[in-house]
């Protein structure tokens, strides 16, 4: 008997077990994914809003603000990679600045400690990749970017740490409520648990159907699309750019990455089919000539990779943080669509509010803080890199050239609580495959290393989810 | 650690260009266990008519080179990365990593011989999901010749350049069944006798101006879409055509290979590499490139070739005697001329004579190639049956140039 | 019979046709050569690898010395796919001899050092 379970391994799911994890709790997480943190929170912009633009007085505008406090607070305690880039928004036209303005009043308003107007000529000083056509910028020197499953990882290690069960390949298909506990049905198994955390993303309308006969709010799927640009181009742009929605357009981002790229994206197109994460000619297309109105000189030939995401948008228009009014405590975390990513720590947190208001939460004793992780060899000093090699000589093998990412690195992730037995799962963990030749060079070793470290066979590996095999078929058999 | 002149890469281009420095101290680095880089995975004939007037197999040609490296006094670490290239006054320092440890290599000079990556599906922003069953070309060939595993049973190849014509070949010996190749251009990339021995002998259909618009399946490839496009390369609407496949292959061009030059922040030349001159000098002094690095070459024998120069011209630099401070102008690829290399002119420590290496932007069975100064015609010289998928060549002579005036090399089809 | 074929002799790529035994379009001489062969007695050299017991080096490459009917490519790759090296071989090295009696022989083109 569990006495919480939670659905979903995303940002959301993962600081909300994590917190979990802290009290004196059996806490399960089911993930139906053959991985953690594979929804949104695997494609989207990595960006911790300041907290400008969410409307006054909702959940997202408080939790957006209280969110970006909060990655700075568990920065050093959890790793988290935390890139302090600032943002401009930037306006076109004459009749935007007032848009501009009003912009800057809802941050003030919402708490965001520093927002101030730019004129044309200091925006360009500071980015001088901008479009000369631009009249003005909203600066907002609190935004800052990180890399969202990154993040995850390091709470889920954390929190497995401190008894937290985590379950992949689990889709939940099933909740009855029996007695004074539900029972969860997954495709492999059952759970029995007190209570439930429903932050399912882009389903969660859908876990909350299984036991809600009313169901508050329900997902619009809105898919967007991204360029991603190798980390050489690192330097073309200081700060995120936020578009102003104007007559003219709706806009793209541009996004300094925490490695060194830099994200174009995205689009926001309503479709049907939840998992399409394709991209499309036409939603590339428009990306492009939307990101080539904010910034000149784009470096697209850059472009190693382009990707889709798809956002729980909702019909709710604030965040769904509430506990079900018919089943007790079953929390739905629903409509976690922007600001998601910067207010989950502090969704986690109200969570617990929540909870701790009527159930008693009695903190651990023997609770173990994160062991913090190094830095990844490629920042290392070459002083450090070579200490490094001599205490642990699998560093000096170089897998990955583009990242710069070694064989002990690639041994750690596999090995690791939360680690990864497949290629794109290494990736996430390790960036290797995530450069310019995108694993050209180093998939080949990358799989031979998890063959080796699992003691399987070569048409074992997995490019990701089960069934998803790099090698079909030994030759000469 | 002191060096001479340190090579990094050796394959082809880096072996030679250690063979030809092998009388100043020399390290050769390279990451795998082994020497020859992409030619041990090359299996197949057509490497070094021009240079050893014999057909070899790729590792053959690679091993020829080995043998002569042997016999020289040249250092060889395999399974040894360079992560860095540091400048140290007039000097560098390359930092090296293997499981021994971290070396920083005090060099004079070096030679960066470190090949080419091929362009991926990011690279060509190819649509769809990003299924399993997406390969490249040379990964797929890796795969299949170095650990003799089939990435899979039925393909479809993107891309009619030389590497996606001898995997559709390859593929088919060994079990594959390959259901067609697609070439967004209206000819054909490769060579003619891999278009005859690699498609027509298998019967595997080439559909030239198509491309692939969508990919589609649940976790691996089922379907691959491709399209006929109109002279803007665009998609035809309704010409759609699908292919059941679990694998597409990609062979949609070669990338020189050169992020060790990232932290310098070069400006590139249109190859996608370091702009040099005709010494095969970088901006920077005593940095020289050379090989598919440098930009993307047909054969074997003239990466070889160029190695060799390159490697005279580290030489040259490292004599020091006659070294003059650079008077560099640039060289500018003028109408129907694709690229060319160098991209530039130091006319101080310029020789009797040097070679220009350059990509016609278009075909042409009689062409006139114009290298003009100033808007006056130096030279001209005739050329039939030119393409810009085989690299051609000028020899500029000192004494025809006005000196310290920048060159433009265009072509005129006649 | 009526045939046309492109020549491969060199970059022009002569549209050859071929008809009552005569080669007419070549440029030169090796065109008529070249059309002749290939549309009678088509052949080609076959460049390939052979499995090893070797875990470093688990295939080796190797190729026909000569060329051999293109009609028996496939025939060929099954005796090449019977060949398991267990031993060292040098460039040059006979694998298989007089593979299905054409004549040629399957040899390595690659060192393998056990």
């Amino acid at each position: 008997m569990y006495d919480f379970v939670v659905i979903g391994s995303g940002i959301v799911g993962s600081f909300a077990a994590w917190e979990l994890s802290k009290y004196q709790l059996k806490v399960a997480l089911l993930e139906k994914e053959s991985d953690l943190a594979n929804g949104q929170t695997i494609a989207n912009s990595g960006i911790i809003h300041s907290g400008h633009d969410p409307k006054e007085d909702t959940l997202k505008a408080r939790l957006c603000v209280r969110g970006n406090e909060l990655y700075r607070k568990y920065q050093e305690e959890l790793s988290i990679p935390l890139r302090k880039t600032g943002a401009f928004v930037v306006a076109h036209d004459e009749d935007d600045l007032e848009t501009l303005n009003s912009l800057k009043k809802r941050a003030h308003y919402n708490g965001v400690k520093e927002a101030f107007i730019l004129s044309k000529e200091e925006a360009l000083q500071e980015e001088p990749n901008l479009r000369d056509d631009l009249v003005g910028v909203l600066s907002l020197p609190t935004t800052m970017v990180t890399f969202p499953w990154e993040v995850c990882f390091n709470l889920l290690e954390n929190a497995s740490a401190n008894g937290l069960e985590v379950f992949l390949n689990n889709e939940v298909i099933n909740i009855k409520k029996v007695d004074n506990y539900y029972l969860i049905k997954t495709n492999e198994t059952e759970f029995k648990t007190k209570g439930i955390i429903n932050a399912a993303g882009v389903f969660s309308d859908e876990v909350a159907k299984m036991i809600e006969t009313d169901l508050p709010f329900h997902i619009i799927p809105k898919r967007g699309e991204y360029f991603v640009l190798d980390h050489s181009v690192d330097g073309y742009l200081k700060r995120v750019l936020y578009p102003l929605p104007s007559k003219k357009s709706k806009g793209v981002l541009l996004t300094p990455q925490t490695h060194g790229n830099i994200l174009v994206g995205p689009n926001a197109e309503v479709i049907s089919d939840k998992t399409d994460v394709s991209t499309t000619q036409e939603g590339l297309n428009f990306v492009k000539n939307e990101a080539m109105k904010q910034a000149k000189n784009i470096p697209f030939d850059a472009n190693i990779r382009t990707f889709a995401g798809v956002r729980a948008s909702s019909n709710y228009e604030d965040f769904y943080l509430k506990e079900s009014l018919s089943n007790p405590k079953v929390y739905h975390l629903g409509g976690v669509d922007s600001p998601g990513l910067t207010a989950a720590p502090a969704i986690a947190e109200y969570l617990i509010k929540m909870i701790a208001g009527k159930y008693p939460l009695i903190k651990k004793t023997n609770y173990q803080k994160f062991i913090k992780k190094s830095k990844p060899f490629k920042e290392l000093t070459t002083k450090e890199k070579s200490e490094l090699i001599n205490r642990k000589p699998l560093h000096g093998n170089i897998i990955c050239k583009c990242e710069m990412v070694t064989e002990q690195e690639i041994i750690a992730s596999i090995n690791s609580p939360v680690g990864s037995d497949t290629i794109k799962g290494i990736k996430k963990r390790t960036r290797a495959g995530a450069g310019v030749c995108q694993g050209g060079y180093c998939e080949s070793l990358v799989l031979k290393i998890i063959a080796r470290e699992k003691h399987k066979k070569m048409t074992e590996i997995n490019y990701y989810e089960k069934g998803t095999p790099i090698l079909k078929k030994e030759t000469k058999e | 650690m002191k060096k001479d002149l340190v090579v990094i890469g050796g394959g082809a281009a880096g072996m030679m260009a250690a063979i030809s420095a092998s009388n100043v101290d020399v390290l050769l680095v390279e990451r795998d266990n082994k020497l020859g880089g992409i030619l041990n995975i090359c299996v197949h004939n057509g490497f070094g008519l021009q240079y050893f007037k014999e057909e070899l197999t790729g590792p053959e040609f690679a091993s020829r080179l080995e043998s002569e490296l042997k016999e020289t006094n040249v250092e060889v670490m395999l399974e040894t990365s360079v992560i860095e290239i540091k400048k140290n006054g007039e000097r560098f320092l390359v930092v090296i990593t293997s499981k021994e440890g971290l070396k920083e290599v005090d060099a004079k000079a070096v030679i960066l011989t470190s090949g080419s990556y091929e362009r991926t599906a990011g690279g060509i922003a190819l649509v769809g999901k990003r299924l399993n069953g997406i390969h490249t070309a040379g990964s797929a060939q890796r795969y299949l010749n170095s650990d003799g595993y089939l990435v899979g049973k039925d393909v479809f190849i993107l891309g009619s350049g030389d590497i996606g014509l001898i995997m559709a070949r390859r593929m088919t010996l060994e079990g594959a069944k390959v259901h067609g190749v697609a070439e967004i251009m209206p000819a054909p990339n490769g060579l003619t006798r891999n278009i005859v021995q690699c498609l027509d002998d298998f019967n595997i259909p080439l559909y030239l101006s198509h491309t692939v618009t969508n990919v589609v399946g649940d976790k691996n490839v089922e379907k691959v879409v491709i399209s006929e496009v109109d002279i803007n390369f665009n998609p035809i609407k309704g010409t759609e055509k699908e292919f059941n496949v679990d694998t597409l292959l990609l062979s949609v061009g070669l990338i020189p290979e050169i992020n060790l030059l990232d932290d310098f922040k070069m400006a590139l030349n249109k190859t996608k590499s370091a702009s040099v001159n005709q010494n095969y000098q970088t901006s920077i002094e005593g940095l020289f490139v050379a090989g598919n690095a440098l930009h993307i070459h047909d054969l074997v024998d003239y990466v070889v070739l160029e190695a060799k120069k390159a490697s005279q011209c580290a030489l040259a630099f490292l004599r020091e005697a006659d070294k003059k401070e650079r008077e560099e102008r640039k060289i500018i690829s003028g109408t129907n001329i694709g690229y060319t290399v160098p991209n530039l002119v130091d006319y101080n420590n310029l020789e009797d004579s040097f070679e220009v290496y350059f990509r016609t932007a278009k075909k042409a069975e009689r062409a006139k190639i114009v290298i003009k100064q100033d808007d006056k015609v130096i030279k001209e010289v005739k050329k039939r049956y030119v393409q810009p998928a085989e690299m051609n060549k000028v020899i500029l002579k000192a004494e025809e140039l006005i000196k310290n005036r920048e060159i433009t090399i265009l072509m005129e089809v006649l | 019979m009526e045939k046309t074929l492109i020549c491969i002799r060199c970059p022009i790529g002569c549209t050859l046709t071929y008809k009552d035994g005569i080669i007419t379009g070549n440029k030169c001489k090796r065109g008529i050569e070249y059309g002749l062969e290939e549309v009678t007695n088509p052949k080609r050299i076959i460049t390939s690898t052979v499995k090893t017991t070797n875990k470093e080096m688990p295939r080796l490459s190797v190729k026909t010395n000569i060329s051999i009917p293109k009609g028996l490519m496939f025939k060929i790759m099954k005796e090449i796919n019977k060949v398991i090296v267990s031993s060292s071989k040098e460039i040059g090295d006979v694998i298989i001899s007089n593979i299905l009696n054409t004549g040629a022989n399957l040899i390595a083109t690659q060192n393998l050092s056990y």
